[in-house]
Formats: C-alpha cells, sequence, structure tokens
C-alpha cells in the first residue's frame, strides 16, 4: 500500500476522448510527483519546438506523492505546459485545498491535449469525468466562475481552476486562479488553457488515501514538524505571511523601486507587513498545513487574500505607489481578470518608465495607482493601448527600445529583488528554466538575509546550484516552500508515504535530475547560454542608497559566475548539459538520443 | 462531552479531519472525518464554522431499532444492530452523522483520546468540560 494514486487522466479536447492510464512507477521512482512527473509527461510527445497555442501543446495537473495525506504544506498542485511568453518549459503550482481534492478524485495527474470546439470546462470527480459546456461562463472573472461553478454543481466545496478574460484572450502573462484567491501559473498558463478553449477545471474528490506507514508517518511528521517549527503560531511568517519581506528588502536595499531605478522606497512603511496586518480578517491555510501563512485582509473597498510580498512590490513600490488599498486593489483586479500580478506589473512599470524618460509616451507615470489598475483591465481584454501591453516588457522593449529596463529574463518579468543587493539572486535569475523568477532558488535568504556576503560572487554558482536542485526533488515531492525541509527529511516522509529507500543523496539527485530534464527542453526549443542574461540595467546603473550603493554589478564578474555555475553542474560552456551528465543522471535514453540532435 | 471550537484561530487546515478519518479507518480522507470544519470565501467575505456531535441524543431518539445510546461523553453505534436506514442522519440537527459502508458514523472521542485536539495547530478545538465528567 502506497499513497500514489495508480492513475493518470488523459484527456483529448479535440476528439473528446478521456481515458484513463497507470502511473507509470518507473515515471515516479525518478521524477516523484508535480514539478518532476509534469514535465516527464511533457516530455513525453511534446515537441519542444511546438507553438505553445497549438492544440498538441499540453496542459498537465500533477499531484504528488505526499499530496492528501497529514504531512504538513504538502498538498499543493503543480501545472506545466511550454509557455507563450518566454518560450520555456513553465511549471507553476498553487497552494490552499485544490491539490488534495484532485488527489482524492484518483488521479496522479491529469494529461489535457486538444482544442475544444467551444468553450468548455473540464468536471472530475471520483465517479466521472465531463467536458461540459462552458458558454455560460464566457467572459467572466475567476470569481464569478467560482461562484457559479459552485451553483451549478450544487457544492460549495467544489474546487475550481479558472482562468479569466486575460486567460480567453490569449494574453501570454495570463494566470490560473483557484478558490478565488490563489493563483499559478506564471508564464501564461491561463492562455494556454484558453488556447485550447478550456474555460475552468472543476474538481470534487471523496477517495482515500493510504500510505505506506501510517503509524510510522503519523509519529514522524508531527516530531519533524514541530523540530522544525512549521506548527507554531509565533512564527513571522505566520504572523505576517510574505508581506514580511517588505522591511527586509528595505533594509537591504534592494526594494525595487519606480522599475528598480532604486533599491529603496520611501513610502515603504505604508506598504508593509504590519501595515496589512493592521487591515487582517482572517488567517488562512492550505490544506494539511501548520502555518498558515494567508491573510484575508479587507481595506475600504478592497479585499484580497495577501497580498504576497511580490505583489506588493509588482504592485506597488515598483510602480512608486505606496498606497495600500490601492496595492489590495491591484492585487484583487489581477485575481480576478486572471492576470499574473508580477509580470502585469513589471510590464506596467516599464511602460512608466519609458513615458517618464520620453522613449515613448504610453501616457501613465509612476505613482499613478489608479491608472495602472485601469490599464490592467484594458490589458486582458486587449483594448487600446492594453493590446500593447499585453505583449510583455521584453516585446515591449524591441519594438519601442529601452531594453535595459525591460525587467525580465527570457520574457518573464523578475520579481521583487534586485540582484544588486544580494549577487546571487542574478545567477538563480537567470538560470532558472522558466524564465525570471524566483522559485527555482532562494539565495537571498542566505547572501542579504543571512550570513553570506551579498557582494561577491564567491562560491555562488555551487549555492545556488545545490539549493536549485534540492528545491526542485522538494516541489516534485510537493513540499511548500515556507517548510525549510532537510533532503533527509523529506527523504524519510516519502518513504513512509510512497515506500523504497530515499536518502538524503537520491533526493537530491532527483532534484537534479528534474532541473537538467527540464533544462534539455529548453535546448531543445532552442535556448542556450544566450538567453541567460540580465537586463543592461544591473550591470551599468549603480543603486545610490542602502547596503549596495555604488557597488558595481559588472557583466563580466556575472559572465565569470555563469562560467562556474555550469562548470558545477556539469554543462558545457555554452550553458547545455553534457550528455555523460544526462547519462549519469539516468534520465532516459530516447530522450538523451533526441537530445543529442539538436547539439 | 461536546467538542467546542474558537473559530477565530482556524485556518481551515483540515488537519483535524485527516487525524480523525486516519485514526478510525486508516486513511486520509478528510469526507469520512466526524467533525467538518468549513472555511470558504463567499460573496459576502469568509464563512467560517464547524460541524461536530453536540450530544443531543436526538439520534438515539430516533433510532428505529435502539443502535445509539451514549455513555453520557459520546454517542455510541452499535454496529451489528444498525441496519443503515439513515434516520438519524436526517434527524441531526448539525448534520454530522454519515454512514459509512451503510452503517452510522458518529464522534467516539477517539475512546477519549481526542485526534482532532491532538493535530489542530492553533489550538482551535477543546473539550466543553462538564461538571464531574472526565473524557
Ligand atoms: S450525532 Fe447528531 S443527533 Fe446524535 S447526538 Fe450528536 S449532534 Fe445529536
Ligand atoms: S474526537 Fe475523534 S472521533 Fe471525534 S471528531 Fe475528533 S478525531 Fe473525530
Ligand atoms: S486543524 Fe484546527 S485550524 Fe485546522 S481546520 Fe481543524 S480546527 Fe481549523
Amino acid at each position: 500500500m502506497n499513497s500514489l494514486m495508480g492513475k493518470i487522466l488523459k484527456v483529448n479536447l479535440s476528439n473528446g476522448s478521456i481515458s484513463r492510464n497507470d502511473t507509470p512507477t518507473e515515471w515516479v521512482e525518478l521524477y516523484t510527483g508535480q514539478k518532476g512527473l509534469g514535465s516527464r509527461i511533457l516530455m513525453e510527445d511534446v515537441n519542444p519546438k511546438t507553438d505553445p497555442f497549438s492544440p498538441e501543446n499540453k496542459v498537465v495537473l500533477t499531484t504528488s506523492v505526499m499530496g492528501g495525506t497529514i504531512v504538513s504544506c504538502s498538498s499543493k498542485l503543480a501545472i506545466t505546459t511550454k509557455s507563450p511568453l518566454s518560450g520555456t518549459i513553465t511549471d507553476g503550482s498553487v497552494g490552499g485545498h485544490t491539490g488534495a481534492e484532485l488527489k482524492y478524485t484518483g488521479y496522479d495527474a491529469v494529461d489535457i491535449t486538444g482544442r475544444a470546439g467551444g468553450l468548455s470546462y473540464l468536471y472530475i470527480t471520483d465517479e466521472k469525468v465531463e467536458i461540459r459546456d462552458a458558454a455560460f461562463l464566457k467572459g467572466l472573472g475567476t470569481f464569478d466562475v467560482d461562484a457559479r461553478l459552485k451553483e451549478e454543481v450544487g457544492d460549495e466545496e467544489l474546487k475550481v481552476l479558472a482562468i479569466g478574460p486575460a486567460g480567453e484572450n490569449l494574453v501570454p502573462y495570463s494566470c490560473i486562479s483557484s478558490e478565488k484567491y490563489r493563483q499559478l501559473g506564471r508564464g501564461g498558463i491561463a492562455a494556454v488553457m484558453g488556447s485550447k478553449n478550456l474555460k475552468a477545471i472543476a474538481i470534487r474528490g471523496k477517495l482515500d488515501v493510504s500510505v505506506n506507514d501510517l503509524q510510522g508517518l503519523l509519529k514522524y511528521s508531527k516530531e519533524v514538524t514541530v523540530r522544525d517549527e512549521v506548527i507554531a503560531t509565533d512564527n513571522e511568517i505566520y504572523d505576517l505571511g510574505t508581506s514580511c519581506l517588505v522591511d527586509y528588502s528595505q533594509e537591504s536595499g534592494l526594494l525595487p523601486t519606480n522599475n528598480f531605478q532604486e533599491g529603496t522606497f520611501e513610502e515603504a512603511e505604508k506598504i508593509n507587513g504590519q501595515s496589512f496586518k493592521d487591515v487582517r480578517k482572517n488567517k488562512k491555510g492550505c490544506f494539511s498545513c501548520g502555518i498558515a501563512c494567508g491573510n484575508y485582509v479587507v481595506d475600504g473597498a478592497a479585499s484580497v487574500e495577501g497580498p504576497e510580498y511580490e505583489s506588493i512590490v509588482l504592485g506597488g513600490s515598483s510602480l512608486g505607489v505606496g498606497n495600500r488599498e490601492k496595492v489590495i486593489e491591484f492585487n484583487s483586479v489581477c485575481d480576478d481578470l486572471g492576470l499574473d500580478t508580477i509580470s502585469a506589473g513589471g510590464t506596467i512599470a516599464y511602460m512608466m518608465e519609458a513615458t517618464q524618460k520620453g522613449i515613448h509616451d504610453f501616457g501613465i507615470r509612476f505613482g499613478d495607482a489608479e491608472a495602472a489598475i485601469e490599464m490592467l483591465t484594458k490589458i486582458a481584454y486587449k483594448d487600446g493601448i492594453g493590446a500593447e501591453a499585453a505583449m510583455g516588457s521584453k516585446a515591449l522593449s524591441e519594438k519601442y527600445g529601452g531594453e535595459e529596463f525591460a525587467i525580465q529574463v527570457k520574457g518573464l518579468e523578475l520579481p521583487g529583488y534586485d540582484p544588486r543587493g544580494s549577487w546571487s539572486m542574478g545567477i538563480a535569475y537567470v538560470s532558472a528554466p522558466r524564465g525570471g523568477c524566483h522559485m527555482s532558488a532562494y539565495p537571498i535568504a542566505e547572501e542579504a538575509w543571512g550570513e553570506l556576503d551579498p557582494f561577491t560572487f564567491e562560491g555562488k554558482g555551487k549555492l545556488v546550484a545545490d539549493m536549485q536542485n534540492s528545491q526542485f526533488c522538494k516541489f516534485s515531492m510537493g513540499v511548500c516552500d515556507f517548510w525549510p525541509i532537510d533532503d533527509e527529511t523529506l527523504g524519510r516522509l516519502f518513504e513512509l508515504t510512497y515506500g523504497g529507500e530515499w536518502p538524503a543523496d537520491r533526493v537530491y539527485k532527483t532534484g537534479e535530475r528534474v532541473f537538467n530534464l527540464q533544462r534539455m527542453f529548453n535546448i531543445m526549443a532552442g535556448f542556450d547560454r544566450t538567453e541567460d542574461k540580465l537586463p543592461g540595467r544591473f550591470h551599468k546603473e549603480l543603486l545610490k542608497a542602502g547596503p549596495p550603493k555604488d557597488i558595481a554589478y559588472t557583466k563580466e564578474a556575472f559572465d565569470k559566475a555563469m562560467d562556474e555555475y555550469y562548470a558545477y553542474r556539469g554543462w558545457d560552456e555554452r550553458g547545455r548539459p553534457t550528455v555523460e551528465k544526462l547519462e549519469e543522471l539516468g534520465i532516459e535514453p530516447k530522450f538523451i538520443e533526441a537530445y543529442k540532435t539538436v547539439l | 462531552m461536546p467538542l467546542k471550537f474558537d473559530l477565530s484561530k482556524c485556518t481551515g487546515c483540515k488537519l483535524c479531519q485527516l487525524a480523525c478519518s486516519a485514526s478510525h479507518y486508516q486513511v486520509f480522507n478528510p469526507e469520512k472525518a466526524r467533525l467538518k470544519m468549513i472555511h470558504e470565501y463567499n460573496d459576502d467575505g469568509i464563512r467560517i464554522a464547524s460541524k461536530s456531535c453536540i450530544l443531543c441524543k436526538k439520534c438515539e431518539k430516533v433510532c428505529p431499532v435502539g443502535a445509539i445510546t451514549n455513555n453520557g461523553r459520546w454517542m455510541i453505534v452499535d454496529e451489528d444492530k444498525c441496519i443503515g436506514c439513515g434516520t438519524c442522519v436526517d434527524n441531526c440537527p448539525t448534520r454530522i452523522i454519515f454512514l459509512n459502508n451503510d452503517k452510522s458514523t458518529i464522534c467516539d472521542l477517539c475512546g477519549g483520546d481526542p485526534q482532532c485536539i491532538e493535530w489542530c495547530p492553533k489550538g482551535v478545538i477543546s473539550l466543553r468540560e462538564r461538571k464531574g465528567v472526565k473524557a
């Protein structure tokens, strides 16, 4: 007995076929679940050169081996696809209760291809799977879709993954909402759903999840969550959620302000953790989570769960907006329209700077919160100037100029940490498979907020690669980022739920394998080192306040750090995994053969 | 004695429901828990509620075959007697009884060591002590 449900659901929206196949145990042994399993399923038959909006691209939902069990923070849901924004593989994950719900339907994964004839939604329960007409949901925001589907099915506990108008209109940075305020899908996963005419996925499951060793798991899980203070009501992440990071970033001089022109924000105190705590109505936790980092806040007419740190920065300080209510509104409007707050904010900030510098007048200026919020609706409907803004900052800067201040990597707008204030974040940004993202590694915790010198690259290539490998296994096994769990504990929990032997080195290797699999996909899609670069601003301009003041972050030093990073990874000087490395990791020969043809 | 809840502390994590199903059925399934926490957004904001046995003993009164009794601390279902008619389910004011394999299923305080209390990370659940009665 183990916690795998044993089935993968396969849906082809073009011809309406629905089938159930056994989950191959070899895939679980190599890639475990979520991020890893999703990448493996995508690789199976999506050509990396596929047009993201073609019916051949897939939307792959994956749960994890620990999902649905009592292990804390372990019930996330991942979705993997080829991104229309970056052209890379991309996967996003969402907490809340949707991952567990999917697991209780009896599926480890849902593999969706094709394109429906008309707008549809997918209804998945433990008893049936149906592709249903969604004409009545056309054009609705994600909050309404959630409410209407609960009504339609008659179950307040139905879990809904919905796209908003932004996804329907194929905005390449549209994202998916679930349970109203929980989002996933950086890099436009919602637009891929939109291209498939798939408005929503509604899920309700009632099956049992069994584990390999129940008594062992109950005992161990309790022990390690207490040890790691995952269950505690006095830690900062419980008290304030990620908004606590605003003060940290401000103090470290790396809080993106006015599109990363500065690293400190005069009005930071108005949008910091305490400020949001002042308007908190409730705490909210994900399924099985002892931490509960979520905050439901209400300020004036605006309400949201969050706002998370990244949204506070990209919808606040980086737009020159120090108004709490407006930040909440920006976040909530994005959630309802189905827009990624980071990319939407990053794109609008680029437009503000282009206007400020007289490069192109987009009619929008730093500090103008109202205009920024109005722009969101224009983007989602591709209305007037919104049609341009919907392209994202990279494409806009290629058209109008100012590429050095289009703050993105591979087209994906950067989150809320200026790499000039914590040098290894730059390495993490350019090497993350989905483009500019902070989830592959979070070295800032050791650097700007830890013991390591933030202003040197010494040893940082190794630091970032090691973190990425562990993170990629953690996110494949399904544990949330907020549990700073070590590889050994992770492996032991996996043994108790799934079985087998999972010592720390196998956990680390698994993560490294998943990371390399995603890199292979990108190389086969046409990427290499040339695209692993930061916007010119970071190398050419100095920050003028705080700890990073006047410290140069040179291109030469950065390139040298990347040389070290690739070498440590066993990749060639063009940043491509070597065949020997892939063989050593046990990547399946059929993928290595296909990969060799592009080298 | 019934469970009591400080809902202001609840985060909706459902660890209590997972603990309940694990302790009675050796599986994880919130649908098979003998208590239920609701923590859902709706148009008015957020709805937080709990459902659990309040020890009103209505089920005992309506059961047509006398399968339900109590020991003053929790309700007791005699599975050999229970015919799975669902009369208790329909009459429970908190709607917390369910049929599992056609047998009425009610909170038994885990035989005196409530696992939901043990597992709730936020200290939401406790026992409503009554004079002179211990769990
Ligand atoms: S199970 Fe329902 S009817 Fe029976 S005692 Fe408890 S609350 Fe009353
Ligand atoms: S006391 Fe035991 S049986 Fe009753 S609800 Fe809690 S865990 Fe379930
Ligand atoms: S375990 Fe506690 S916090 Fe979690 S849902 Fe149950 S009562 Fe609420």
